[in-house]
């Protein structure tokens, strides 16, 4: 039974606002956390976890799985609301997120179901990424490679070795996502170091760019199925967001890149995110 | 090209008694033993000699450039699919400029992939401190997961690289530079990791050395002979997991213990044995190395002998424990 897009965008859009209200409440738990950049990816998440990427949750380590690298690994409680979602992992983890001898800390971990490298330090996920594209490639495996990234963790210069590899090796098998919320820690990113023009620059490191708003779920499910964009090379997706998306008191604002999160917050939050 | 695996003939006359060429030719022989071999170059296909493993199996092989931490990075996502990746570096670039990959995505994540390290120590003494890798062993032993082997000669530079097929986890290994190496191991004794090789007997004294201070120690124990002194020597290959019985026997059987190694007298072999020896079994020791400056230029056999890196500053060490 084929799923009308209607239908189709009506339940990606509820996972997004279920991923949203799992973040604040894994926050909660914790205590604190980084709400902005786990909101800002959100849909971005639901569209692929939920419509474009060939998994199997019941077996991880499925050897055609799509691969996800969460390079921004701080937007772990994003991440950690989709394993459960898509059940890799049990719904009560979200509820002990960052505790002792939880699976999941503030950062991703290898060793949590579906989670596929440590990520967290910054400027890593993207050579990791080349590499799963070419062991897919060298073991004549279809999967794609999908690798996240920070806007201001491209101020890291290693992820641009990795881009330089990516375009050399034709990795059509390997997107980039950036998710483009315009702020890090200490403020906006082109008041810190500005890294516009940032379509030009992955065009001219070798890769198929486009922009796109990332919380439009129409956009995102029609760029995903367009994948790749080009035969020869790696795509990258310049996903234009808004920090801490969904709730008023924490969008776009440098504040809620990491905060606490106690009762308060907490409810205030879920009352604006709605129902899931 | 002939496309049949490599003889002993053939691999030990294209070593040339250098174990980073050593390395490239067990590279060979691995590539036919595992299919899922991968081998990276960060521009070090001549240092590694990995040219003939680039010519037989090109579709296995990715060059990266001059990019250390995107070396070890692809490395790392390339193990996650099942591959098993070698990654070919400069000593001091593969590690302290990809300290935080291999931290990370390599030993955190605990992923299959072998780090050849070659022109280690000061073997590139005329290059100046920039390319001496003097801190490498306590960088990599430092990391849970990860292996550190630091072979003596070309015999047991291959064996130790076969013998990687066998480590679920990480491994640093530690190679020389463009001089020969003089054989000092035994090509009879197969390579066992963490299990040290005793290559002189003796009680009054227990050399422990590694890589190029293995054959320094041996040219020692046979001077102090002479004098009536009888030095064991101990061929300490794995740094990690160190072979704590070797190490705990001699220091019951002799009257302390000399370290010998080419790296800082801080976290290398001499200080793994200190750390075992000062909680297990206190006991007298000297230690070889580096001291705790950076070396001056120079040719390398020069540069070692002014550092105490030299036959004859084991042998006194030796003595000064009677």
């Amino acid at each position: 039974m084929t799923e009308t897009r209607d239908v189709l965008l009506t339940r990606l859009k509820g996972e997004a606002r279920q991923i949203r209200r799992n973040v604040w409440r894994a926050l909660r738990g914790s205590g604190s956390g980084h709400a902005g950049g786990s909101c800002s990816a959100a849909d971005l998440l639901a569209g692929l976890y939920f419509h474009r990427m060939q998994i199997r949750p019941k077996e991880p380590d499925w050897p055609e799985r799509d691969r996800f690298v969460l390079s921004k690994g701080h937007a772990n409680a994003a991440l950690g609301a989709v394993l459960a979602q898509a059940g890799y992992i049990e719904d009560e983890v979200l509820d002990r997120f960052y505790g002792f001898e939880s699976p999941f800390g503030m950062h991703p971990d290898i060793k949590v179901a579906g989670v596929e490298m440590c990520t967290g330090a910054l400027g890593h996920g993207l050579a990791v990424g080349v590499g799963m594209a070419l062991g897919a490639r060298m073991q004549k495996l279809d999967f794609h490679t999908f690798v996240m990234l920070g806007d201001g963790e491209l101020h890291e210069g290693s992820n641009w070795e990795a881009a330089m590899a990516g375009s050399h090796y034709k990795l059509s098998n390997l997107t980039a996502i950036v998710d483009r919320n315009h702020i890090s820690q200490s403020g906006r990113v082109a008041d810190i170091i500005d890294i516009e023009p940032l379509a030009d620059k992955w065009r001219a490191f070798g890769w198929e760019v486009h922009e796109f708003d990332g919380h439009d779920m129409e956009q995102i499910v029609d760029i995903f199925d367009a994948l790749p964009l080009h035969g020869e090379r790696p795509t990258a997706l310049i996903a234009q967001t808004v920090k801490g998306k969904g709730v008023s008191f924490a969008e776009d604002t440098y504040v809620w890149h990491s905060n606490n999160v106690n009762d308060d917050v907490y409810a205030r939050a879920l009352a604006e995110l709605g129902e899931a | 090209m002939n496309t049949a695996a490599t003889t002993t003939a053939d691999w030990r006359t294209r070593s040339a008694n250098q174990t980073r060429l050593a390395f490239g030719q067990a590279l060979l022989e691995l590539a036919v033993r595992e299919p899922r071999t991968v081998v990276l170059s960060a521009d070090t296909q001549d240092l590694l000699g990995i040219r003939p493993y680039i010519e037989r199996h090109r579709d296995r092989f990715v060059e990266v450039g001059i990019a250390e931490q995107n070396a070890i990075g692809i490395a790392a996502g390339l193990a996650t699919t099942g591959m098993r990746p070698y990654v070919c570096g400069y000593a001091p670039f593969i590690t302290a400029r990809s300290m935080e990959q291999v931290r990370n995505d390599v030993a955190y994540a605990n992923q299959r992939v072998v780090i050849g390290a070659a022109a280690s120590g000061i073997t590139l003494g005329v290059a100046g401190g920039t390319h001496h890798a003097i801190e490498d062993l306590a960088l990599m032993r430092s990391l849970p997961n990860m292996t550190v082997i630091v072979p003596a000669d070309v015999d047991e530079t291959y064996q130790a690289t076969l013998a990687t097929l066998e480590i679920d986890g990480p491994v640093y290994m530690r190679l020389g530079g463009r001089a020969e190496e003089p054989a000092v191991s035994d090509p009879g004794v197969p390579f066992r990791l963490g299990k040290a090789v005793q290559l002189r007997p003796g009680n009054d004294v227990a050399i422990i050395a590694c890589g190029s201070l293995v054959e320094m120690a041996v040219r020692a124990s046979d001077a102090l002979q002479k004098e009536g002194i009888k030095a064991r020597v101990i061929n300490m290959h794995t740094i990690k997991p160190l072979d704590r019985d070797a190490i705990l026997t001699a220091a019951a059987e002799t009257r302390g213990i000399v370290t010998a190694e080419e790296h800082h007298l801080t976290g290398g072999l001499g200080g793994a044995v200190a750390e075992l020896l000062s909680v297990e079994h206190p006991t007298r020791m000297r230690m070889v190395g580096m001291p705790d400056v950076f070396a001056m230029v120079g040719p390398t056999g020069q540069i070692r002998a002014k550092y105490g890196m030299s036959a004859e500053a084991i042998a006194e060490a030796c003595r000064s424990l009677r």
